[in-house]
């Protein structure tokens, strides 16, 4: 099911002054300077909320990168990073931890595919094409949940449990930051921020976002009854 | 008659206190049973409800499971989430009949209505036609509830699609029909009937009542607002139910209630047959009674009937029967006080009569004479007969002329004085006196009842007699009256018998003997006790005697040998 990007716009102020070294690290940017960009994502407590993914999107021109290939890993039973941003074209890797076999599935409009019981490492990876939310889930493990974020934009950073993301060698320039974390509530636009990244000093943006209950099922095994939450 | 309704009224107040008593415990055991099968009723109708509320939570909990289930399938996921509406509606079917269900439906997030199985085509947009449903899933996980779809009742029960997020819900739904109401009665053994609270009045969704009572329950179900959790008496057609109202749930139609009932005429059936066996025990036993309480009347009356002819028989001085009665109770003890009394009448009566006859004899004879003659009880001793007698006349020289100067009164004193003297005497010797008229006296012996010395005893009362008399004529004399006492004394054959007439009958002796006897007590003078012949050979032994010379005496030719007796040498007190 798509998930739609509807989200509420919600004003902030902005108190940072931007300064950074601008990182030249990306080969088709010529510019030199490169910034950083810090971003903390807290709900409507005040608390911070992590496994959020924050982007910023180049006002100007998109980046016609070849992204690397990127892996999610299937560990004790659960996907390692829960919260994956790629960028679109991306190969992703789903090699498999356990000494158990996973069956990996997503039916995700953005990309739909299953890795039907497997052990080790699959032969080959998935690339995801298409932007997007993909939510991956397997088959025999019922609360095994991930989410693979496609994003155009190479731009990108998860917040940890502190709430705090850092995106680093940002070319100078002016961007639009967003914010995702898969139980934001999802009305209208997803909150985004002007941001112009300098070289000198680091760029600092937050966010409030509304959250929706989580959606966990208990893990196995567990006594009688099968009750959802 | 007297004993026919002393009869009737033991009959009468034996029946009726029995028919009291048995309607009475009739009655008190028919109320007691209703009530008791009334109670009964409704216990178990409350038991049944809780039953029926278990089985219905049962059903959607199996409902909930085989749905949970049917989410899990991969290949559900996969068909549900690709966009081909008619592999998504064909796989709902498939998974359907898998789990025997009447529908299933599959919901969007957005509360749209992707695929219906009952109503195959439709809108593609259309909104899914339970968003509560939904709503109330989003917040516990998963619900359920009774819902109307085209007019029939169904448990719908909605589960999420997990992919590993929900993507879509799941509604799958079971129909409550005939069929359900009959399994839920096999169970419950309640009627079971499904409605649905409609404007206008209850309709019906499904029931175990056939034909006329569906109908009939409708109309007489009370208003749909007044659904309580109590039990009560509801009329349908001819029958009276115990009906149970549960409110099921509210629908977009209307509240669905199930009516469980119980038939309080069924149910009361055995109780109705027990009447019916108790009705016909106590008419059988009135019957019984009545039989009884006519037996025990006769017999309780026969004998006092019996008594009451007796004591007429007595009555009228029949008093030789008695009460033929061999009971040994009150009754046979009256029956035996009546025939000793009835025994004490007839002695009674026998004696007197036996007195009588004694009292009639005394007359005559000695009381010794008189006992010996009625218990001989032959009185045809009396009858006329001929036997040597010896008779013994004596009376008072001078009397006539004392009789003529003195006063009467002095008269009848001599007279009594003299009877008195001479009398106790005659009674000794056991003699027959046959006369006494005034101051003269006849004696005999050897009649009616023989001895063997009558000249002995006539010579020897004779003989006290003149001592006797001797000394009141010393009284006498002293008063101035001059009487002298005179005994003649004659043996001889004469004829004795009874003479009279009704009424009056006297003990008479005829013959030569007595004319003797009278004629020598004339002679006699005062003092002189004067013997025949005869006599005088028959006492020689005890009596001194001298003769008198033969004398000539009226009636007698010849002159008559005489002899007076001076003494009594041998005194025999008999």
């Amino acid at each position: 099911m798509l998930e739609s990007f509807a989200a509420s716009r919600c004003r902030l102020c902005l108190v940072l002054v931007l300064s950074g070294c601008v990182l030249s690290a990306v080969a088709f940017a010529s510019r030199a300077p490169a910034g950083t960009l810090d971003a903390v994502v807290k709900d409507a407590e005040g608390r911070p909320v992590p496994d959020a993914v924050v982007y910023a999107t180049e006002a100007s021109r998109t980046a016609a990168t070849k992204p690397a290939g990127a892996v999610i890993d299937q560990q004790d039973k659960e996907f390692v990073p829960r919260v994956k941003p790629i960028q679109v074209g991306t190969d992703v890797l789903f090699p498999n931890k356990d000494n158990i076999r996973h069956h990996v599935y997503s039916f995700s409009p953005a990309k739909k595919f299953e890795l039907p019981l497997y052990k080790g490492v699959p032969a080959a990876p998935v690339r995801f094409d298409r932007p997007g939310v993909v939510v991956l889930g397997c088959n025999i493990h019922d609360w095994m949940l991930g989410y693979v974020y496609v994003l155009e934009t190479p731009y990108f950073a998860t917040t940890g449990s502190d709430g705090n993301a850092e995106l680093n060698d940002l070319p100078a320039g002016a961007y639009e930051v967003r914010v995702w974390q898969p139980r934001m509530r999802e009305t209208g636009e997803p909150p985004s921020q002007r941001v112009t990244v300098t070289g000198s000093k680091a760029g600092r943006v937050e966010f409030l976002i509304a959250l929706k209950p989580e959606f966990r099922l208990r893990r196995a095994p567990i006594g009688a009854g099968d009750r959802y939450r | 008659m007297r004993f026919r309704s002393f009869q009737t009224r033991i009959v009468v107040v034996f029946l009726g206190l029995l028919t009291a008593v048995q309607a009475a415990g009739f009655f008190a055991v028919s109320a007691a049973m209703t009530k008791n099968a009334r109670a009964r009723i409704t216990d178990e109708l409350a038991v049944g409800g809780n039953v029926f509320t278990r089985l219905i939570r049962a059903r959607t909990e199996h409902l909930a499971q085989a749905a949970r289930l049917l989410s899990g399938d991969f290949a559900f996921k996969a068909a549900a989430s690709s966009d081909d509406r008619e592999t998504v509606l064909s796989v709902l079917e498939n998974h359907q009949a898998r789990i025997g269900a009447d529908v299933m439906m599959l919901a969007s997030l957005n509360r749209t209505l992707m695929a219906d199985t009952l109503r195959r085509g439709g809108p593609a947009a259309a909104l899914f036609p339970f968003p509560d449903l939904v709503a109330h899933a989003e917040q516990a996980g998963e619900a359920s509830a009774i819902a109307t779809i085209d007019g029939h009742a169904y448990q719908i029960v909605a589960v999420p699609l997990l992919a590993p997020l929900p993507i879509a819900w799941i509604c799958v739904g079971f129909v409550i029909d005939d069929r359900v109401a009959r399994d839920l009665q096999s169970l419950t053994l309640l009627q079971v009937s499904f409605l649905r609270a409609g404007e206008g009045g209850w309709r019906s969704l499904a029931s175990t009542l056939q034909g006329a009572m569906r109908e009939a329950l409708l109309r007489g179900l009370p208003a749909p607002t007044a659904a309580t959790n109590t039990s009560r008496s509801v009329r349908i057609g001819a029958e009276e139910y115990m009906t149970l109202v549960t409110s099921l749930g509210d629908t977009s139609d209307g509240a669905i209630v199930a009516v469980l009932q119980r038939s309080l005429d069924a149910a009361l059936e055995p109780a109705r047959r027990l009447q019916v066996a108790l009705l016909a025990i106590s008419a059988g036993g009135l019957l019984v009674s009545v039989t009884g309480g006519v037996v025990i009347a006769r017999r309780v009356t026969k004998p006092v009937r019996d008594l009451v002819e007796s004591a007429r028989r007595i009555e009228r001085g029949d008093y030789e029967q008695s009460v033929r009665v061999t009971q040994q109770d009150e009754i046979g003890e009256l029956a035996a006080t009546f025939n000793h009394m009835a025994k004490g009448l007839a002695e009674r009566d026998r004696v007197r009569a036996e007195l009588e006859r004694v009292g009639r004899l005394k007359r005559f004879f000695s009381p010794q004479l008189a006992e010996l003659l009625v218990s001989a009880g032959d009185e045809a001793v009396l009858a006329s007969h001929r036997r040597e007698i010896t008779v013994v006349f004596c009376d008072l020289r001078g009397f006539a002329a004392f009789a003529e100067t003195a006063e009467p009164e002095e008269v009848m004193g001599v007279l009594r004085e003299y009877h008195e003297a001479v009398g106790p005497e005659i009674f000794r010797f056991e003699g027959t006196l046959e006369r006494f008229t005034g101051d003269g006296l006849m004696v005999f012996f050897n009649d009616p009842v023989p001895c063997a010395d009558p000249a002995a005893r006539a010579v020897r009362m004779a003989d006290r007699m003149r001592h006797n008399v001797g000394e009141l004529i010393e009284t006498w004399q002293r008063r101035g009256h001059t009487l002298g006492f005179g005994v003649g004394i004659a043996m001889g054959y004469a004829t004795l018998g009874r003479i009279g007439f009704e009424g009056r009958f006297d003990y008479a002796a005829i013959g030569t003997v007595t004319n003797l006897s009278a004629r020598l007590c004339s002679e006699a003078q005062s003092g002189q006790i004067l013997v025949s012949q005869r006599v005088y050979t028959d006492v020689q032994d005890l009596a001194e005697a001298e003769p008198a010379g033969s004398l000539t005496l009226k009636g007698f030719v010849k002159p008559v040998p005489a002899f007076n007796v001076l003494r009594v040498t041998e005194r025999v007190t008999p």
